[in-house]
């Protein structure tokens, strides 16, 4: 299985290689937007730690659910894909409404859920599902990571106490290129 | 001392050093070497942990992109001053942040390498994933100046440097002072060793140090250095005696008699063996006694103390002497201990030891040699040893001096002896041609004789001076046949029947002198030439026993000798004197002295040799024999004084006439025999015969005379026939074939009774040997005198 798992990857890294090659060619494209959000949505699954009990078995799938819209295309399929956490295969699954959503370890949500936050967020209440948004002041509002954009750069604001209060720890090195804030009651 | 003992130095200094700077040298390498890989270890490690660190800090800013906090997080290797670059790569290798800011790209490869650390040239470099969880995200590259290293590899270079520079002095110090205790022993040693060789001092030590070792080689080095001290003192002795003895030997050698023998051997002992008191006894083997010989000089103190002088008894005592005697070397080294006479004496003189050593020749000891010394076992066996040999040398030395002398006594007997021979060998020449002249002389003159007499007897009408000149030709035939005599016995020691008479020295001085008279006084004035002779006579001169004619003849020669040792003149003196001798008797004392050329010793010592003459052609060589002759005959003595041009003088000395002295002339009546007798002469001259025939027939005899033996004893035999018996045979004893004594015997044979008187040429000589042949009943020497003649007819025919 690693085996065929490092040709997999060798093809992978050849196709995206070719692919770079080709972009380069084309006159050094640099990545999209959600590229590299969908990257950085993968790489949460690496700074943050959630509760054993999050998962119903040990090999449970690590799911990161996209809630409303799908900005990344196949962008995070093909970021996700073949990599798993420690021995949960990673799953991209995409959730029309909260109600949809079940065992979900990273929840990315759309834009066009901006309306719908405070109960989505409500409905993830006490669950071990890291909330991630590109809504501005959503990270106030209690997404526990923010995506914004400063200087033609992709930043992060994160919100520690929800995070914490969902029972997720969340690794000081991701804490350390990020803006912490704090839940803005009422708003 | 610093000279040869610097590289014994220098080489213990070196093996300190050498082995302790191995050893620093080993350790302090061995010490860099593990702390240069275990720092190289660390600083891989080092490095390999903050890269760890900064890679695990750096993948929050590698996974979100974010270059600046990348930047920051590789900030923190300021923290580490010698991290030259660093850079980190994203997943796709790219350039993601660098350090420090502003890096050049030359400074890091473009893409990293693969994982892991390596050390680089003056550097450590090091590429380290970047990983979060499994998900690879990125590389760091990391480059370390390795100053660090060096820092600590410079530390530990003055560490060493430190350790080294502090241990050398101490090692420097501590080997100098363990060097001294172990150098000092060794370098008195060789100190000591070099004095011995260079100074041949062996009278110096090594001094003990304490170290045992040392101590035990030192006291074995003294040891072996009084070894060689003594054997070096007892070679020096043993030299010094061999010279002595060398010397010694020399000086004996070079003396030919004991006493200085003896001498020389005391002295050179005392002064140089030395020796307190020494002397020298002869052994008297059939005695059994020991006389004291020779003394040493520097010991007289001492022996006047012992008692002993010169030529004094030493009783042989049963110890000491007596052992030496026996041919023992004797050395007592305290001779108070010892209970016998001598050494009691010596010990008396405070003497305490001695040493006698025998001389021995031929296996008999004849003397002793005695050393002594004040002190008590003075005497080293060295020199007992020496003593020894020296009383052998010394015994050789004494036993050739004296062969010597016996040789040298031998040989001046020998020369006396050839001497005697020689002169009477010359004596015995002179004789017998002296008796065949005298014969033919007496034979010659007996006619003369026999006339004279005849005449002055017969012929009372002789004129007186007929009757004188036949006087004066009976005196002087008496004369010649008296010097004939004489001539032909001049040799002869005094003869019992030399016809002695008082005789008056001057009145024979004066008779000399007058009948030299030519030769003294006329003969030289011709010439021109003057002699003064002086006689210078004692008057009261007794008179003294002897032959008129012998010292008048003596007196002749002993003139003419002084005449002709003055030929250009001078002064003769003949003087008489007379003197008291030492036993009493009183002697008469003749001197003829003259002032002429005198002689030279040699011809002093030769003049009396029969047939030595200075004199030439002139000189027969006879006239001092003669002189020498009569002295003899005369029981006086004679001195010549003489030297070269300083004159001579003659002395003789006659013993005076006493009354005991023999009378031997008597004059006897001669008897005459009155009957006419018929007598046979025999003999072979004719004139003898003649003369006798013509005398006797003048006194009435009847004369038969034969010519030679044979025809004496025919006539005889045949007188005999006719019954004509002769009454009495006189016949000469010389003749040719039949000579006297054959006659005689002849006659015997015929006729018993009839007496034979014998003529001879040699009467006298027979008469002195008592050897008158048999069957001659008288001898008679020619020229025969009348008287004699007719006295022993007289007595022959009754």
């Amino acid at each position: 299985m690693a085996v065929l798992n490092t040709i997999l990857r060798a093809l992978l890294c050849g196709t995206l290689g070719l692919m770079a090659l080709l972009r380069g060619a084309c006159g050094a494209e640099a990545p999209t937007e959600y590229q590299v959000k969908a990257v950085f949505v993968y790489n949460f699954s690496h700074f943050v730690e959630w509760p054993p009990q999050g998962f119903t078995a040990p090999n449970a799938p690590f799911i990161i659910g996209i809630l409303g819209n799908d900005p990344f295309g196949v962008r995070l399929d093909e970021a996700v894909h073949g990599e798993q956490i420690d021995q949960h295969p990673l799953l991209v699954r995409r959730f029309r409404s909260i109600g949809e959503v079940g065992d979900c370890q990273i929840l990315y949500i759309d834009r066009s859920e901006s309306a719908q936050l405070q109960q989505i967020l409500a409905a993830l209440d006490h669950r071990s599902t890291l909330t991630v948004s590109e809504l501005d002041g959503s990270s106030e509002r209690g997404v526990m990571i923010q995506f914004t954009t400063e200087n033609n750069r992709i930043r992060l604001r994160i919100n520690v106490e929800s995070a914490r209060a969902a029972g997720l720890t969340i690794s000081s090195k991701l804490l350390r290129p990020a803006e912490i804030v704090g839940t803005r009651i009422g708003n | 001392m610093a000279a040869s003992s610097t590289p014994i130095r220098r080489t213990l200094m070196r093996m300190i050093f050498l082995s302790a700077g191995a050893v620093l040298a080993v350790t302090t390498t061995a010490f860099c070497a593990y702390e240069f890989l275990t720092f190289r270890q660390s600083s891989v490690q080092q490095l390999q942990t903050l890269s760890q660190a900064i890679a695990s800090n750096s993948t929050a800013a590698l996974a979100f992109d974010n270059a600046d906090d990348a930047a920051t997080i590789l900030g923190a290797f300021k923290a580490d001053p010698h991290i030259a670059a660093a850079a980190l790569y994203d997943s796709q290798g790219k350039v993601f942040a660098i350090y420090p800011r502003g890096l050049p790209a030359a400074n890091f490869p473009a893409r990293p390498g693969p994982p892991g650390y390596s050390f680089g040239r003056a550097r450590l470099i090091g590429f380290q994933p970047v990983e979060e969880g499994s998900t690879r995200l990125g590389t760091l590259f990391v480059e370390s100046d390795l100053g660090a290293m060096y820092a600590r590899v410079k530390l530990y270079g003055l560490i060493v440097f430190l350790v080294i520079g502090i241990s050398v002095p101490l090692a420097y110090l501590i080997s100098r002072r363990l060097q001294r205790q172990l150098l000092q022993p060794i370098l008195a040693l060789a100190e000591t060793t070099r004095a011995v060789s260079e100074r041949h001092d062996y009278t110096v030590r090594a001094v003990r140090t304490g170290a045992y070792e040392f101590d035990l080689f030192t006291d074995t080095f003294n040891q072996m250095l009084t070894q060689i001290q003594l054997s070096e003192a007892k070679l020096h002795a043993q030299l010094g005696r061999l010279g002595l003895l060398q010397h010694i030997t020399r000086a004996t050698g070079e003396r030919q008699d004991l006493q200085s023998i003896f001498q020389v051997v005391l002295d050179s002992l005392e002064q140089n063996l030395p020796m307190d008191f020494g002397c020298f006894l002869l052994h008297d083997a059939t005695a059994q006694s020991l006389t004291v010989s020779v003394l040493g000089a520097a010991g007289r103190g001492f022996a006047d103390r012992l008692g002993l002088v010169e030529q004094l008894d030493v009783p042989l005592d049963a110890n000491g002497l007596s052992r030496c005697v026996a041919g023992q070397l004797v050395y007592e080294p305290d001779v108070l201990k010892v209970p016998f006479p001598f050494p009691q004496r010596l010990a008396a003189a405070g003497l305490r030891s001695m040493v006698i050593a025998p001389l021995i020749v031929e296996n008999q000891v004849f003397g002793v040699l005695v050393c002594a010394r004040r002190k008590e076992g003075a005497f080293s066996s060295g020199e007992c040893e020496f003593l020894k040999q020296l009383s052998e040398h010394v015994a050789l030395a004494s036993h050739q001096a004296r062969l010597y002398g016996a040789l040298q006594q031998a040989y001046d007997d020998l020369r006396q002896s050839q001497h005697t021979v020689m002169q009477q060998e010359r004596l015995r020449a002179l004789g017998q041609m002296a008796s065949g002249i005298a014969h033919d002389i007496n034979n010659a003159i007996s006619p003369v004789s026999l006339y004279t007499e005849s005449l002055l007897e017969r012929e009372p009408n002789l004129s007186e001076r007929a009757r004188g000149y036949l006087t004066t030709i009976q005196r002087a035939i008496e004369d010649v046949a008296r010097t004939v005599a004489r001539m032909r016995e001049f040799y002869r020691e005094r003869e019992a029947q030399l016809t002695l008479e008082r005789v008056d020295l001057n009145r024979a001085i004066r008779q000399v002198v007058e009948l030299t008279r030519p030769r003294w006084s006329d003969l030289p004035q011709q010439r021109g030439v003057m002699v003064d002779l002086k006689t210078d006579l004692d008057d009261a001169l007794p008179d003294i026993m002897g032959a008129e004619h012998e010292i008048r003849d003596a007196l002749t020669n002993l003139i003419f000798n002084a005449v002709d040792a003055m030929p250009g003149g001078g002064r003769l003196t003949v003087r008489t004197r007379q003197s008291g001798s030492a036993d009493g008797a009183d002697r008469v004392l003749v001197e003829v002295s003259d002032t002429g050329i005198g002689m030279d010793e040699d011809t002093r010592r030769r003049c009396l040799e029969p047939f030595f003459t200075t004199k030439g052609e002139r000189g027969t060589g006879l006239g001092l024999a003669m002189v020498y002759g009569m002295i003899q005959r005369h029981s006086a003595e004679l001195d010549i004084e003489s030297a070269a041009g300083q004159g001579t003088t003659v002395r003789l000395s006659f013993p005076a006439y006493t009354a005991s002295a023999v009378t031997a002339t008597q004059v006897i009546k001669v008897p005459f025999v009155s009957r006419r007798l018929r007598i046979l002469l025999v003999d072979d001259d004719p004139m003898l015969i003649k003369s006798l025939q013509d005398t006797l027939q003048e006194d009435g005899h009847q004369i038969t005379a034969t010519h030679g033996g044979q025809a004496g004893i025919d006539s005889f035999a045949a007188a005999q026939k006719r019954g004509e018996c002769f009454d009495i045979v006189v016949t000469d004893l010389g003749m040719p074939h039949v000579d006297g004594r054959k006659v005689a015997s002849s006659v015997k044979m015929m006729s018993s009774t009839t007496p034979v008187i014998l003529l001879t040429g040699w009467g006298q000589r027979l008469i002195a040997a008592n050897d008158i042949p048999p069957h001659v009943d008288k001898l008679l020497s020619k020229p025969p005198r009348l008287h004699e003649l007719r006295a022993a007819l007289a007595e022959l025919v009754r």
